[in-house]
């Protein structure tokens, strides 16, 4: 074994001879960017070895770093291997940096109807003339206080070896808690006293990035903590095809149980700042995408990712929280939200719950946009849904200076008619690194109104101003000037980061109408959309119009559920009813594989234009704009 | 020989005119105006003119097919009389000037490009289209001069594509000129750029919608099918695409089966080949067709003739 000490922190791991220093990283509890899972492809991992003995191919990563770096002891540390004790430092640009993460408060006036209850009960002693067994006298004791028919609860044999002498011991005076699984009521545990106040759920969206986790205390219907955490998967490759490819080569067991670790991370932080113990945690329900749902339960995602894209199941499943680690009461259920296909996900379940489009009249558009975006159209009669690549670009990847929702990220930006200089706001305040997609969206609308760039996202150069000017490889517009940034760099917008937020755009729009075609609605139907996930929050709603994100429809018509899937996860969690409805959604959304749509792409086409190619379907900002551009001349 | 089939469009094509008589302030001996149909060619409520013809021909012919260069011979070292020679002796309807001088290498001799087409101006008294450079760093400043060697005689400017059309718009609207607006074989292109062009200031009669014409065998069928739409849109009233067609099949001289063919069937082997893709384009619409073989002029514009009178070209009935 050898000792590896991460510097800055002087974090310390003990670690075989050819362990890489990724793994023992990890192992310490660093988290490493990752982008490519580990393959040697990204580049993202740099560290640089201080002292000690490694071995790593310098010839075959030349391409990702300078001769000096490689001089100071750089690395990846995904190829590097141990060879001896040592010495690491790790760069703050290689660490996953906190991100700005949605943990919002939740009113959901939903009843409080939970699926596992307590029920404290004293008993009288069995004599001679009241002879009846221990199990029947506990279980008429709890169906005398409000529990179900005793006749109908079943007790494991762990609870029936513990029973006789509980009983005894706690003087007759017992809590049982009765949970109902699928297969009826079942005695999940039985203590002594009263402990009938101290039942617990948490309410779990299992994001591929992040996990976030609400506690709810089940007696008061009160939501008492909210955690979240980093999905510790991130180290085994930032995106879900990543980590698929991960899983095929022998990786499942570790991506499972660094999902459950991610869980029970963020399940202890809440559990503590409430002051609870974990095991007054009885129930789990975990929203998540397909992947990850699967990935959770260790069930093998690899012929998901191919033709004819199958997931395994398609409904809610239960199961015994013990048997997958997670970190509540042993006897603790799990409960997973429904998928309707590889892409349609539990999380995207909980989030019709969340919005609750599937128990209107009217018909709604739920739109969920992250790299890969989901569309779901319908009300309570009908149906459909779709997905796609929107590319990175409205997450801030392939442009230049995007970024996710870090520090520093302009998240909001204004443009002066009359200057053409932006006015912004970042997050958390500090001086601007970067922009992220809803700083990208406000910019792309302000450049189109003050015409710095035309209907096809092309910079006007005729624009004499010292913000537009021509870069090394495309005409671009100067955001933030290198002086007044973090990074001493301009933060510039390129003409070709706007072709790609275009190209992301016109998918998600190409998406809602192909929905809306297939349903023969026109947007004027449409009541609500729904914005689900991160990024609709801190999106300007006018501008996601302006530049033809979404179908036109009035503004106040357009909703943020915020994070849906953890709204869901709580909606079903508190009141067990709600789940019922669950199997029933994700049987009923017809999903249409995009792909094999042939008029997808000539609806893509025509989104890819400012706000689209068919300026009928967006009156009200083609009034708006004519009105911008009016005064530009 | 027309068909009274009816469709119940509402919508018309709207109307481009090239050229200037004297009397219209320019000097051409005639100008046409292009468009206005109510529904598909050949039927009997179409426009009464038949499709016009252009002959296409340049001023650098180094960059000209060799087949084109072989049959006129020492002509097309000479622009003026190649343009002369159009008009009178093959008939065509237009002359489209190619400014290949421009193409090559650190071109820089504006001025010339002025003369040519001026001297062009001077040959003939056909409306001309005039294709200006291929290179952005030079778009400009060509575009001014031929809009300038042209003022008044409302010529037809090319080709303005979605990522660069700002020059030629500059030049159209100073000196009243119109634009060929060219998208690579789809609608939503087309409406796109011509979008484009509205919002900086291009009136919709100053512009000709060029759909991009593969060669028969060479993806015809896709501009057949992309023109197609963009007719019916139009006609049911969609104003952003209602413009005039313009189609060259430019790749029909240079495909495999002209090169490969017999040399002594070679010129009739390029004739046909333009011929067809030229009248399968007019067929689907296109008001202006531009070919480069001059024995293919005469034979379009029979066949247009006879498909718009009913009659056989060869005089029987």
């Amino acid at each position: 074994m050898h000792t590896v000490t991460f510097l800055p922190g002087y974090r310390k791991i003990e670690v075989p001879r050819e362990t890489t220093v990724l793994d023992a990283a990890q192992r310490a509890g660093l988290n490493i960017n990752v982008v490519c899972g580990g393959q040697g492809k990204c580049g993202k991992c740099v560290v640089y070895v201080q002292s000690g003995k490694t071995e790593f191919d310098q010839q075959k990563n030349l391409k990702f770093f300078t001769q000096e770096e490689l001089a100071q002891g750089a690395c990846l540390a995904c190829q590097a291997t141990v060879q001896g004790d040592l010495q690491i430092i790790i760069p703050d640009s290689t660490l996953i940096q906190e991100q700005k993460i949605l943990i919002e408060g939740l009113d959901t006036g939903i009843e409080l109807h939970p699926s596992v209850r307590k029920y404290y009960v004293e008993l009288l002693p069995p004599t001679l003339s009241d002879p009846s067994p221990d199990l029947s006298r506990l279980l008429w004791g709890i169906q005398k206080n409000g529990g179900p028919v005793a006749e109908k609860m079943y007790a494991p044999l762990e609870a029936l070896r513990e029973i006789p002498t509980l009983l005894r011991h706690s003087d007759w005076k017992v809590t049982g808690t009765i949970a109902l699984v699928p297969g009826g009521y079942r005695l999940v545990d039985l203590q002594e006293n009263d402990t009938s106040k101290r039942l617990y759920g948490a309410a779990v969206d299992l994001g591929s990035t992040t996990v976030v986790v609400y506690l709810w205390d089940l007696v008061a219907g009160k939501m008492v903590a909210v955690a979240s955490n980093y999905n510790k998967q991130i180290s085994c490759g930032e995106d879900i095809l990543a980590r698929v490819n991960f899983a095929k080569k022998n990786g499942l067991s570790k991506l499972q149980a660094l999902a459950a670790d991610s869980i029970n991370a963020a399940l202890t932080t809440a559990a503590n700042s409430a002051g609870i113990d974990r095991e007054d945690i009885y129930e789990v329900v975990v929203a998540g995408n397909t992947v990850m749902t699967h990935m959770l339960l260790g069930i093998d995602p690899g012929y998901m990712i191919a033709e004819p894209y199958v997931p395994v199941v398609r409904r809610a499943l239960s199961v015994a929280s013990g048997r997958i680690g997670i970190a509540c009461n042993r006897n603790g259920g799990l409960f997973l939200f429904p998928a309707v296909s590889d892409f349609i996900g539990g999380d995207i379940i909980a989030d019709i719950l969340a919005c609750g489009m599937a128990e209107k009249e009217e018909i709604s558009l739920l739109i969920d946009i992250g790299t890969n975006f989901e569309v779901v159209m319908g009300n309570r009669e009908w149906m459909f849904s779709c997905a796609g690549a929107a590319g990175p670009a409205l997450e801030g990847g392939e442009v230049l200076f995007g970024m996710r929702a870090n520090p520093g990220a302009i998240d909001k930006i204004t443009i002066d008619p009359a200057t053409l200089d932006p006015a912004y706001s970042t997050i958390n305040g500090i001086k601007p690194r970067g922009l992220t997609g809803s700083g990208l969206i406000d910019l792309l609308a302000e450049l189109l109104m003050n015409c710095v760039i035309d209907r096809n996202g092309r910079i006007n150069t005729g624009f004499n101003h010292p913000r537009i000017r021509t870069g090394v490889h495309f005409p671009e517009y100067v955001v933030v000037r290198a002086e007044e940034t973090d990074i001493g760099k301009d933060i510039v917008l390129t003409e070709n980061d706007i072709k790609n937020l275009i190209m992301s755009k016109a998918s998600v729009h190409a998406a809602c109408v192909t929905l809306m075609k297939e349903a023969g609605i026109s947007r004027q139907q449409i009541t609500t959309i729904y914005f689900a996930g991160a990024f609709g929050n801190y999106l300007n709603k006018m501008n996601a119009a302006t530049i033809g994100l979404i179908p036109e429809i009035p503004i106040s018509q357009i909703k943020n559920i915020g994070n849906g899937a953890v709204t869901g996860a709580n909606i079903a969690l508190i009141n067990r009813r709600k789940r019922k409805t669950l199997d029933e959604i994700a049987t009923k959304i017809a999903y249409i594989e995009l792909n094999a749509e042939p008029a997808f792409m000539d609806e893509y086409t025509s989104s890819a234009f400012l706000p689209h190619t068919d300026l009928s379907l967006f009156p009200e900002v083609q009034k708006m704009l004519d009105t911008c551009r009016l005064h530009r001349g | 020989m027309g068909s009274d089939i009816r469709f119940g469009w509402t919508g018309a094509i709207g109307s481009v005119i090239l050229g200037a008589t004297r009397s219209e302030g320019g000097t051409r001996k005639i100008s046409y105006r292009v468009g206005g149909g109510t529904t598909l060619p050949f039927l009997d409520h179409a426009p009464a003119s038949s499709p016009l013809v252009a002959l296409e021909i340049c001023d650098e012919p180094q960059y000209w097919p060799q087949i084109v260069r072989n049959y006129c011979g020492d002509l097309v070292d000479d622009v003026s009389a190649w343009a002369t020679t159009a008009e009178t002796v093959y008939g065509a309807d237009l002359i489209r000037l190619y400014l290949t001088s421009t193409r090559q290498r650190n071109f820089s001799d504006i001025p010339l490009v002025g003369k040519a087409v001026e001297e062009v101006l001077s040959a003939t008294g056909l409306p001309l289209i005039i294709e200006g450079s291929n290179e952005p760093g030079i778009d400009s400043e060509v575009f001014q001069k031929c809009g300038e060697a042209g003022e008044g005689e409302r010529l037809l400017l090319g080709t303005a594509e979605a990522g660069r059309y700002r020059s030629i718009a500059a030049a159209a609207l100073a000196y009243n000129h119109s634009i060929i607006a060219q998208s690579p074989i789809d609608i939503n292109l087309a409406k796109q750029l011509n979008i484009l062009l509205r919002e900086i200031g291009i009136q919709q009669d100053h512009i000709m919608i060029d759909p991009y014409t593969g060669t028969l065998g060479y993806g015809f069928e896709y501009s057949y099918s992309a023109m197609e739409r963009i007719r019916f849109s139009a006609l049911k009233g969609d104003a952003d695409l209602a413009m005039p067609m313009i189609c060259s099949a430019i790749d029909s001289l240079t495909i495999k089966e002209v090169r490969e063919a017999d040399t002594a069937y070679q010129d009739e082997m390029a004739v046909a080949w333009e011929f067809y893709a030229g009248l399968a384009a007019a067929v689907a619409g296109a008001e202006i067709i531009c070919v480069r073989h001059p024995k293919t002029v005469g034979r379009l514009k029979k066949a247009f003739t006879s498909l718009k009178t009913g009659s056989d070209p060869t005089g029987r009935i």
